[in-house]
């Protein structure tokens, strides 16, 4: 056997290990020994490469159930968020006076909350939970638009989305926050509400005309970023 | 003669005047032991906040606290510090001001907030992460590391960021990456506009988009680019050698759209608005 015949069945000598013949060529031949230690050395690399970095099964059942508890969360959140509406809970204002008159009476204190880059980032995601729920929301309105027209029915339960004056009432309470805390900062939380407002309401009306444009969407999901991010420094929720 | 006392007078006057001021003025320092990758997280209300990287295994922190109506509160959890400006009763924006200024070991991770800033970060390998509602944010020669940055108003420029993931949130401050380049560079504006001078990498995604603000992106002719810029009521312009592409997921208006490669297309950019205006020039 020569060194070309011996290199044709090289994959096999690899997998399963050779005859007799081809034992006794690797013996005699020291470039063919040579290659076939090298690509051992290669294929069990290879090997362990693969059993380290490929997630185990307890990995992705682990992100399943994840993904279902924020699913389960948000379902939560909606339900909460809907019996408190029906309750009449007091407008976050009555909280904020009987806070500041606490505080003013020294009988409470900031709370000094465990911060950590960590939950920054945490926050920061739980934040795309804001758009992604606006962008459910006018998608759930242009499905039910679209009504009988055919398609794919996606279970999503028809809701309409906050109104503007609904919009206009948060933005007005979450302006008078500022106000109470930081008189000089409220026309420009003003200004930029106005401005996130324009694009949210731009926004919207491109994924209005066309529901399949993805780009509409992303821009809408940018505009309500935007926005929870002001509702989230007007009301000072990351500050101690 | 009368030159000479009049120049006395004055200096009289502004010593006064400096000491009046500082009067009520603390500066205290702060010192902790940490251990590599230690994470930093400084909370002010109004004032700066500074970082810049230092040899060794301490972190030391430099408050000047405007007047007794701030305190700062400080905590070591293991190798977790936090810096709080704690406002007292009858806290004002002006008398309730603390400026820091931190040195830290160049692997420190550090949160910076403060609503008025500026705030300023140089010469880490950790994540960075700041926020200030008008606060003017610079941060610089910053490698391999998240960069997070979110602002109301205030400007935020960003310069030689190697190897970073990068996500700024702006509703109307400008926003300028000066050598900015990483896996992920994601860029979402309002109004304000958004400049880009650098290579764009080698193999990132690059995102740059705006609602009215305008979006100017300058690269050296060797960059290695696939570009999407895309404005839905501005105008798009190009004086960047761009190979055309023969197949784009949308219809081209050259108006207000582009589509192109430049070298071996390594990285993806797009450029992205709404009613701004888009250019791509080179450098």
């Amino acid at each position: 056997m020569n060194c070309a015949e011996f290199q044709r069945v090289l994959a096999e000598i690899i997998d399963g290990g050779g005859s007799a013949e081809q034992e006794s060529h690797l013996e005699s031949c020291s470039t063919c020994s040579s290659l076939v230690s090298d690509l051992k050395a290669i294929s069990g690399q290879a090997r362990a490469l693969q059993a380290s970095e490929e997630p185990s099964p307890r990995v992705w059942q682990a992100i399943d159930r994840t993904l279902q508890q924020w699913q389960s969360d948000l379902d939560y959140i909606a339900e909460q968020a809907r019996t408190l509406q029906a309750t009449e809970e007091p407008s976050p204002r009555v909280w904020n006076s009987l806070e500041i008159a606490l505080r003013q009476e020294g009988l409470i204190r900031q709370p000094q909350r465990a911060r950590s880059v960590v939950s920054f980032f945490e926050r920061w995601r739980m934040a795309w939970l804001v758009p992604v729920a606006a962008t459910l929301l006018v998608a759930g309105v242009i499905l039910s638009q679209r009504g009988d027209q055919g398609g794919t029915q996606i279970a999503v339960r028809p809701q309409s989305p906050p109104s503007q004056s609904t919009s206009t009432n948060d933005d007005q309470q979450v302006l008078e926050a500022v106000a109470s805390r930081t008189p000089a900062a409220r026309d420009t939380y003003a200004a930029n509400l106005r401005n996130v407002n324009a694009y949210i309401h731009d926004a919207e009306q491109s994924v209005q005309a066309d529901p399949n444009d993805e780009e509409a969407q992303q821009y809408l999901m940018s505009a309500y970023e935007q926005k929870a991010m002001i509702y989230d420094m007007a009301l000072d929720r990351s500050l101690p | 003669m009368q030159s000479s006392q009049r120049w006395a007078r004055v200096a009289v006057v502004v010593m006064v005047t400096t000491a009046t001021l500082a009067v009520g003025q603390t500066r205290k320092e702060f010192r902790f032991t940490v251990e590599p990758r230690s994470n930093i997280s400084v909370t002010n209300r109004y004032g700066s906040i500074s970082v810049k990287p230092a040899a060794g295994n301490q972190v030391v922190v430099t408050a000047t606290l405007q007047s007794g109506k701030v305190e700062v509160d400080h905590n070591q959890s293991g190798n977790r510090i936090e810096l709080v400006s704690h406002l007292l009763p009858g806290a004002t924006a002006e008398n309730s001001r603390v400026d820091y200024e931190l040195t830290v070991p160049a692997d420190a991770s550090v949160s910076l907030q403060s609503t008025t800033g500026p705030l300023h970060a140089e010469g880490l390998s950790g994540d960075v992460v700041a926020e200030g509602a008008a606060a003017n944010v610079d941060v610089r020669d910053v490698s391999n590391a998240h960069v997070h940055i979110k602002t109301l108003n205030g400007p935020i420029t960003l310069t030689n960021i190697n190897d970073g993931h990068v996500e700024i949130t702006s509703v109307s401050g400008e926003v300028f990456l000066n050598d900015v380049n990483g896996p992920f560079v994601d860029v979402n504006s309002s109004s304000g506009a958004i400049h880009y001078d650098g290579d764009f990498g080698f193999g990132g995604e690059y995102i740059l988009r705006s609602y009215s603000g305008n979006i100017l992106a300058t690269a050296p002719v060797y960059a290695s680019i696939d570009v999407i810029a895309r404005s839905v009521k501005g105008q798009v312009e190009n004086d960047f050698p761009l190979h055309p592409k023969t197949h784009s997921s949308f219809p081209i208006d050259t108006m207000r759209s582009l589509v192109g490669t430049a070298g071996k297309a390594a990285s993806s950019v797009k450029l992205l608005s709404f009613s701004g205006k888009i250019h791509l020039k080179k450098r």
